[in-house]
């Protein structure tokens, strides 16, 4: 048995955005895993302290291209912390249904990615094919597929048309009963259920000792969820489940986003059952901000994103802290990793469904230097999967 | 809901001072001699989770903020932890009590120039490769005040 590092990243096919991972190979067991982040700069925390309170609203909201609405909603939710400002009902059911629809789309994203992965790439292609109607209920709500630019302090920018609701009932209806379809072939198919039981365990307690949150957390049976723990906006009026299951591999973690995506959309159509019977304003007239200091979360569709703020009065923050729910479940690989054949490694690394521009808001300087192209990851990952399917279909 | 806010000052309140209660979030400060015996009670004893920390500058010194989540409740316990030596800031290190905390100490150790004593791992978190000598190798606050 020969030891070998693989080099994954910085810049590599198999990830989106810039990282650097370091496998140590025994033979095809991954024994060992260093994490090298800091490949981007972004230095959202400081531009925030430069700009006005609404301003910073825009600017989380280009942190992340997939939770571009989480980051908002956190900000807003710790800026009304400051003074306990309260939002209008009406609002708050705005707000719920795109927090909602984000979830969906981010779920069927990396959905589609694990079966890319893994060689299903018919999964892949349906759920992002059907990704697309969650896409054109937000360009109705809000005018944009992405980057919304719904979220004020004191209630959303903009109403929800009551004459538009008719149309966004039909395109969730598509979406149910597509999810109902995609959740069977998740939850059914035996090559998948073969491919992804047993891998990448990250067991109760590192998940607890490592502070992971969002699907990762739950699928290894800690509870939590910012939904339900300091349910704002409206989640405190609305009827769902939290999804939580015990095993803690790839599996249970693709079981819970896609049992959550039909969660949303129960969420969503209450949120519409709503916007028909509920008038009033969306936004309250916050005309100062005071002295003090808030928190706000939100549960992203990765888990909690958490905001901080410090006021002084003035109307800008003198410190704005984000951080993005990839920055604590990105360090469980080195639970989750050691241990496991390498051909496992992608989809491991893949299940916590890591984003880098959430976790790197800061200032990092390139270095100059090549690394070996290392193995192909993906090749492996999805030999794999055939050599099961064989097994199991002849 | 409350009673977690509640069993915390009773078993806690006299290691922490200037306290700022809110609805669903409780500040503190916490001295250095106490920090690992408040930490290890939310951690261990209230099952708290920590969200993260934040660093920033006061006109004391340079402070540093943990974030922890009961998340039953909702409750938010922040300890803070207040570094007066501007030129030379350090404080224990949490990280040997809760893993969760490894990053967030190194990252805050190498842009806000505070050295966490204890620390498993005291090697810069976003800028390991940073070439040196540059001027941008310094703590980011330094480059900041300047």
């Amino acid at each position: 048995m020969s030891r070998n590092v693989v080099p994954v990243g910085p810049y590599h096919p198999l990830l989106e955005e810039a990282e650097y991972f370091t496998l140590t190979v025994d033979g095809e067991t991954v024994t060992d895993i260093d994490l090298d982040i800091g490949w981007m700069h972004r230095g959202h925390e400081l531009i925030s302290e430069r700009k006005s309170f609404t301003q910073s609203i825009y600017l989380v909201e280009r942190i992340c291209g997939i939770c571009s609405t989480s980051h908002p909603l956190a900000c807003v939710h710790a800026i009304e912390d400051v003074d306990n400002i309260e939002i209008p009902e009406r609002a708050a059911y705005i707000r719920t249904l795109i927090g909602e629809l984000e979830r969906i789309h981010s779920h069927l994203l990396w959905l589609g990615l694990a079966g890319h992965f893994i060689g299903y790439d018919t999964l892949w292609m349906w759920a992002w094919k059907y990704r697309e109607p969650v896409l054109q209920m937000i360009e109705i709500i809000s005018g944009n597929r992405n980057h919304y630019g719904m979220m004020r302090v004191g209630g959303v920018a903009k109403d929800v048309d009551p004459a538009s609701v008719p149309e966004l009932r039909k395109q969730l209806d598509t979406i149910d009963s597509k999810m109902d379809m995609i959740a069977k072939a998740a939850k059914d198919d035996p090559v998948l259920k073969s491919r992804l039981k047993g891998v990448g365990v990250l067991t109760k307690q590192d998940a607890i000792d490592f502070c992971a949150v969002g699907p990762t957390s739950r699928a290894s049976g800690v509870r939590g969820d910012v939904r339900k723990d300091e349910p704002n906006d409206a989640y405190g009026l609305v009827d769902f489940d939290e999804i939580v299951t015990e095993n803690g591999d790839v599996y249970d973690k693709l079981v819970v986003r896609v049992l959550e995506t039909i969660e949303s959309t129960r969420i969503c159509r209450q949120c519409l059952d709503k916007l028909e019977n509920i008038n009033g304003p969306v936004l309250n007239n916050v005309k100062e901000i005071g002295i003090g200091e808030g928190i706000g979360r939100y549960e992203a569709p990765r888990g909690e994103v958490f905001h901080y703020v410090r006021t002084d009065g003035t109307n800008r923050p003198i410190r704005h802290k984000v951080r993005a729910p990839s920055y604590v479940n990105i360090p469980t690989f080195e639970a989750s990793c050691k241990g496991i054949p390498i051909a496992d490694a992608l989809i491991t690394l893949a299940s916590v469904d890591p984003c880098y521009c959430c976790t790197e808001r800061s200032i990092k300087i390139n270095h100059a230097g090549g690394d070996s192209p290392g193995i192909n990851l993906l090749q492996l990952s999805r030999a794999k999967t055939e050599r099961i399917r064989r097994t199991i279909h002849g | 809901m409350h009673n977690i806010k509640e069993t915390f000052i009773q078993n806690m309140g006299d290691k922490i001072h200037d306290s700022i209660d809110k609805k669903l979030r409780l500040y503190f400060e916490v001295d250095n001699q106490n920090l690992h015996e408040v930490v290890d009670y939310l951690f261990k004893e209230l099952g708290c989770r920590l969200s993260t920390a934040t660093a920033m500058e006061v006109y004391r010194g340079l402070e540093v903020l943990y974030h922890f989540s009961h998340d039953d409740s909702g409750q938010y316990f922040c300890p803070r932890v207040v570094m007066t030596n501007k030129d030379n800031p350090a404080m224990p290190s949490i990280a040997p009590l809760v893993k969760g905390a490894e990053w967030i100490e190194r990252e805050m150790a190498e842009y806000w120039g505070i050295t966490f004593e204890g620390h498993p791992r005291p090697e810069p978190l976003l800028t390991k490769e940073h070439p040196k000598g540059e001027g941008l190798d310094q703590p980011f606050r330094i480059r900041r005040m300047s």
